[in-house]
């Protein structure tokens, strides 16, 4: 939001005996408005010598802050959204699809949630092999633990090959949907999201092979090394993180998937890393864990808008 | 409040906030020598934060080009790319076939051991076995070597280097069987030249050295393994902040990470061993294993 100065030359009303004026109740800018008591502040300008002025100011400043916030809707414009644009992408994995009715959603933010090897990426990738066949994905890399021979390997199992050179066209086609970028600490990463928001904003005007699905893996290891010191700039970083995810979600139909590992909690029991600031941001948590020495793994719900948490299954990778 | 999103410090995003630039576009119009005198800073320190701002702007710019994000790959590009990389050989055949044809490169390999083992060992010999030619299936690279525990030996590297040399010449007589033309022209010297050795005595001087490495690399293009023996010794005794451990090793593990990623080297981390109590039974793990999580983990046992 924009300084009360940098706004004079659209609305020449804000000149400088009302900057000074505000100024003097230590507001700068738009915002400072708005965190403000206005009817103090119109008090304040009743008593000043050039009330009328200031009162215009002050309702010019207003009628701004009006035009900015989003548009209201009603349950049935948010139930015709949700039908249209809201579908659920399937992972092809049975036992998790099977648990959550169909897969994740688009418009959530979805968190996988487990120890070291215990199958976060292996979801995430044959995720990104199966919503690849017909829309584009975005992987964000921060381990150098994406595999393109796994995901050639996920693909090559889901077709008939009649011949190698067909099977190596819809490899190509369908791998040249997924994109990977490594990003290796927090800023970079707040770069990438707002590069993402503008290409998204160009996306939903022109038609054509859309993106659906932005993975990230793993926010916890970007957040971590700034979690926690005695700035509080860390939890900030990371909550405005977890509000864009969100909102890019939600405002261009991306389903968003994001993996965090665990840590050790009172009694032995590992809990998501993170904290209790991040526990309410996700739309739904999953937590996944190995049986060792085999290829079963455990799924159980933490958190979901529709279902009831404590649910679990397994399934085989 | 996009100010928070910027790389500044602490004190001058606290004064930006106060003097009421709480976006990136209200940075946009104003020079540098206004913005010094409001936030009563330095006129460098006010160019710093602008330039800063307008990085993080001029990445707003709408994006014509078929990728996403600048810098992405695609999955098929990506699978080409790694059947071309090659691999640093250990000079063990068994291990070259559990590490995939050798230690990769773009990837962070882990190797533990119990003391004795011969983990520096694997490290000298792999800061020699980059150096061997492109010619005898090699990478032709320098080597960085980050001593943390004083455990590197000249003399035995120099031992590594001569039987190294003469590996080749054998492999040579083998292939080509004439003496004269293909005698290899490398010495034990020039192996022992190509390796840079960095000697650490405290945490802070291996923290400092990884931030550094960034410039020193770009200056050596040439480098193409960086070993590091041993990762953790530094961090385990005198470390009387949990929690900064943590955050300072998992920073460190995504800066190495940074540079395998970007100038296509291989790094290996060596590291100690320590006992796991769990479900009533000893087990040896890596030392802060849960803090590095990293791509290939090798255990050496007898």
């Amino acid at each position: 939001m924009a300084r009360l100065a940098n706004l004079e030359t659209e609305y020449p009303v804000l000149d400088s005996t009302v900057r000074n004026f505000c100024a003097s109740h230590g507001i700068f800018s738009v915002e400072d408005f708005l965190i403000h008591d206005l009817y103090m502040l119109a008090a304040f300008a009743e008593q000043n010598n050039s009330s009328e002025r200031l009162k215009e100011g002050i309702a010019q400043v207003l009628s701004i802050i009006d035009d900015m916030h989003q548009p209201w809707l009603n349950g049935m414009e948010l139930l015709e959204d949700a039908k249209r644009n809201k579908h659920v992408f399937p992972t092809g994995i049975q036992g998790i699809d099977l648990l959550l009715g169909g897969g994740i959603r688009v418009g959530q933010l979805t968190e996988l949630v487990g120890p070291s090897s215990s199958g976060k990426t292996q979801v995430c990738l044959r995720t990104a092999s199966n919503v690849a066949r017909n829309h584009l994905v975005l992987y964000l890399d921060t381990g150098n633990s994406f595999s393109p021979q796994r995901i050639a390997y996920f693909l090559g199992k889901t077709i008939n090959p009649s011949s190698a050179q067909a099977k190596n066209q819809f490899l190509q086609k369908v791998m040249s949907n997924i994109s990977c970028h490594s990003v290796f600490d927090m800023f970079a990463m707040f770069d990438v999201l707002h590069q993402l928001e503008s290409y998204l904003r160009c996306q939903d005007g022109r038609g054509g092979c859309q993106m659906r699905l932005l993975i990230v893996d793993s926010i916890s290891s970007l957040i971590s090394p700034v979690l926690g010191s005695s700035s509080t700039q860390g939890r900030a970083l990371m909550t405005s993180a977890g509000y864009l995810l969100k909102k890019l979600a939600h405002q261009h139909n991306l389903a968003v998937l994001i993996i965090n590992h665990t840590v050790g909690g009172e009694g032995g029991y590992s809990k998501p890393a993170l904290g209790d600031s991040w526990k309410c941001i996700p739309h739904s948590r999953l937590f996944l864990s190995c049986d060792r020495g085999s290829n079963n793994y455990n799924v159980s719900i933490l958190r979901h808008p529709s279902m009831a948490s404590g649910k679990a299954a397994r399934f085989v990778i | 409040m996009e100010i928070w999103r910027l790389p500044i410090s602490a004190s001058q995003r606290g004064k930006l906030i106060s003097a009421g630039y709480t976006s990136l576009s209200s940075l946009s119009s104003i020079s540098s020598s206004d913005l010094a005198r409001e936030l009563k800073v330095s006129e460098s320190e006010a160019m710093n934060i602008l330039k800063v701002a307008s990085h993080s702007r001029g990445s707003e710019t709408s994006n014509a080009s078929c990728s996403i994000v600048e810098g992405a790959q695609s999955a098929w590009d990506m699978l080409h790319d790694e059947e071309s990389l090659m691999h640093i050989t250990t000079s063990s055949a068994d291990l070259d076939n559990i590490l995939g044809g050798g230690i990769h490169c773009k990837e962070v390999t882990e190797i533990g051991g119990v003391p004795g083992i011969g983990k520096t060992q694997l490290g000298i010999q792999v800061a020699v076995n980059v150096q061997i030619p492109n010619d005898f299936g090699g990478l032709g690279g320098k080597a960085i070597y980050i001593d943390t525990e004083g455990s590197f030996m000249v003399e035995r590297a120099f031992q590594i280097a001569e039987a190294c040399i003469e590996d080749m010449s054998e492999y040579n007589r083998f292939l080509r069987k004439d003496f004269q033309e293909c005698k290899i022209k490398m010495l034990p010297q020039d192996i022992l030249e190509n390796i840079f050795y960095f000697r650490i005595c405290s945490y802070t001087e291996q923290i400092a050295l990884i931030n550094y490495l960034d410039k020193f690399l770009s200056e050596h293009k040439d480098v193409k393994v960086i070993v590091v023996d041993s990762v953790t010794f530094h961090f385990r005794q005198d470390f009387d902040d949990m929690a900064l451990r943590t955050r300072v090793l998992s920073g460190m593990a995504l800066k190495l990470m940074n540079l395998a990623k970007r100038f296509s080297l291989a790094v290996v981390l060596l590291n100690q061993v320590t006992t796991k109590h769990t479900e009533a039974s000893f087990q040896l793990a890596l030392a802060l294993v849960t803090v590095l999580d990293l791509c290939s983990v090798t255990m050496l046992s007898r």
